[in-house]
């Protein structure tokens, strides 16, 4: 195409400065909805998956509460607790031997009251117990040793934060610490949310400590296998063929960590998804505007048009002019707003999210890059109609046009 | 030798709702290399359809029309506007230069869709058209209507048209500049430009060599 064109609709975008900026204004705003609000949706997924990725290889199996027959096979034992729905030790030997080689650990929690020091207020955590050898393959610590004895205790990181905990602390149990006191061996390491235990605000004892403390015998509150041979819908299969073998006598509940994780992202993906498509509606806005001015340039220039054709322009050459046209206003303005939406989605995440270390990353490029990309591609869709009009102006209309 | 333009029994009918219009009825002329035509005829007797037809702006509902030896009745959209930009000037009473572009580029203009730009020739048919240099960068409204029409010509002669068609060239001028004009024409006729003027001012067609009287759609003398 001839650079005359494209020199035009530079000089015809300048001497209607005013329009031509408010018509990139609509655009920039369209790329930075658009893209700031991909940039919210993918820092909400690394945030979460950030926490969550840890335990995607966890199967969890807890007693079944649907139904009626729950506490049949899988209730032996009669626990302290009023709500005595448990692991029966024969259960959990089952699942042992279904899940082998993977580990498959017995948790027992409850919640107590506890102090920390003398004449600290009375607090409310949750405390599980699972085999000492088991704990390094689910926790790791940042301070201090795996439990060496029955009076020691690992305390979750937010947890040691919130009350000043250091290796060696000590924490009363129960009521008045009717339950004994605990000396802290080691910090573990936060967690984030997870399906198998939440340590971050925990504390983790032997089962040695907490049958003694709470008269339990082995009828677990769940078991977490960490499967690291095959994969972990298989592992869950075979534990519901194993224990659950009767339809309306089901013993356990099996949650498979990496199923309901990837349900998690896709439910992300669709927040994801919507949001931008919010942010895309006021990119069409910005098109219909985009629209309305290049079919007033068309409108002023009709017999700019019709002299140009008459001396020989050819149709494709003055459409060539008006999508040129479209094109400048679309490329300067998505590129305008792929910078501003980085600042957006830095901004959006800070605000909503707390947090801006997930900005940087390869899908939150990938959305800016989009925004711009639909940017200009509404342009051009825009451009087009008005720019098919001007050239398939009569010549002899358009130049009689006053 | 062939002639530049030979109408023969050309008919030009514009359908409208309230019924067709016959703007050209049965006219037939030629026009030889070198000529210096007049046309004139008043108001809707069919001159502007003419001119339309001379400048391939249009095909003719019947009869044959041949420009520079070709006939035009069959040609695309495509072919007819590359016949225009290349054999064909155009000069219009309003001037009708971009003003987007500054004088060299609304005269190199028709070059440019050719594909080449030659700066020199552009400057070469100012000079010819006795356009001051001082002038060649500035903008057309910054120039006089004479200027304007000065420049217009240039354009219309920047890619060596067989022939140049005015449609009214001094009707927006004053009479002193539109003699001025017309003598340039003149002066273009003499180093062998054919040339055509459609106009109203019997002044005009004076400085012709022959005038074609329109009325009703027909040749009236």
């Amino acid at each position: 195409m001839t650079a005359i064109f494209w020199e035009i609709a530079k000089r015809n975008i300048r001497i209607h400065m005013l329009r031509s900026t408010l018509a990139m204004l609509g655009i920039v705003i369209g790329v930075v909805a658009i893209a700031s609000m991909g940039i919210l949706g993918n820092s909400m997924v690394s945030m979460v998956s950030a926490s969550l990725s840890s335990v995607g290889d966890s199967v969890i199996v807890t007693p079944y509460s649907g139904g009626g027959g729950g506490m049949g096979q899988g209730g032996g034992g009669g626990g302290s607790s009023s709500v005595s729905l448990k692991i029966s030790d024969q259960n959990f030997q089952e699942i042992k031997r279904v899940v082998a080689p993977n580990v498959a650990t017995p948790v027992y929690s409850t919640s107590d009251h506890m102090k920390i020091g003398v004449g600290s207020d009375d607090i409310v955590a949750t405390i599980y117990a699972l085999p000492t050898e088991d704990v390094p393959g689910i926790m790791k610590l940042q301070a201090g040793d795996y439990n060496d004895g029955n009076s020691g205790c690992l305390v979750g990181s937010t947890f040691a934060k919130d009350h000043n905990l250091k290796v060696g602390s000590r924490i009363s149990i129960g009521t008045d610490g009717s339950k004994g006191t605990l000396r802290v061996t080691g910090i573990i390491e936060e967690r984030g949310m997870s399906f198998d235990i939440s340590t971050d605000n925990a504390l983790v004892v032997t089962p040695e400590w907490f049958e003694n403390a709470y008269d339990r015998n082995k009828d677990y509150d769940e078991v977490v296998v960490k499967v690291k041979n095959g994969d972990t819908a298989t592992v869950k299969t075979n534990i519901e063929k194993q224990l659950n073998k009767q339809k309306d006598n089901k013993v356990v509940s099996v949650t498979d960590s990496k199923a309901t994780l990837s349900s998690i992202y896709s439910t992300f993906g669709t927040v994801t998804t919507f949001v931008t498509a919010i942010g895309g509606i006021s990119m069409i806005v910005a098109g219909v505007s985009i629209f309305n001015i290049m079919m007033m340039s068309v409108n002023e220039r009709i017999k700019e048009i019709g002299i140009m054709r008459s001396i020989g322009t050819q149709k494709k050459e003055v459409m060539s002019m008006f999508i040129y046209e479209a094109a400048i206003i679309g490329v300067i303005g998505s590129i305008i707003g792929g910078v501003l939406s980085i600042l957006a989605g830095y901004a959006v995440s800070a605000l909503m999210l707390g947090s801006t270390k997930y900005l940087l990353t390869t899908a939150n490029a990938l959305s800016v890059v989009e925004g711009v990309t639909f940017g200009i591609v509404i342009c051009l869709l825009c451009g087009i109609y008005p720019a098919w009009q001007a050239a398939n102006l009569n010549p002899i209309d358009a130049l009689r046009h006053e | 030798m062939e002639p530049v333009i030979q109408f023969v029994d050309v008919v030009k009918i514009y359908p409208l709702r309230a019924g067709d219009v016959t703007a050209l009825n049965h006219i037939s002329f030629e026009v030889e290399r070198g000529e210096f035509i007049s046309i004139m005829g008043p108001s809707g007797s069919g001159k502007s359809t003419l001119l339309s037809l001379m400048g391939c702006l249009d095909t003719p509902t019947s009869g044959s029309i041949s420009m520079s030896g070709r006939a035009i009745r069959n040609m695309s959209d495509e072919e007819l506007t590359s016949f225009r930009r290349d054999k064909i000037g155009f000069i219009f009473q309003y001037f009708n230069l971009f003003p987007l572009l500054n004088i060299i580029e609304n005269v190199s203009f028709p070059q440019m869709l050719k594909g080449g730009v030659n700066e020199e020739k552009a400057r070469e048919v100012l000079r010819a058209v006795q356009l001051d240099e001082s002038l060649y960068s500035h903008t057309p409204m910054e120039l006089s209507g004479g200027q304007q029409q000065r420049v217009a010509v240039a354009r219309a002669l920047i890619n060596d048209p067989d022939i140049l068609l005015c449609d009214e060239p001094t009707g927006n001028l004053d009479s002193k500049t539109g003699a001025s004009i017309m003598e340039l024409m003149t002066e273009l006729n003499k180093n062998g430009s054919t040339i055509i003027v459609v106009t109203h001012d019997p002044n005009v067609a004076n400085y012709t060599n022959r005038t074609i009287r329109i009325v009703d759609g027909r040749i009236a003398a």
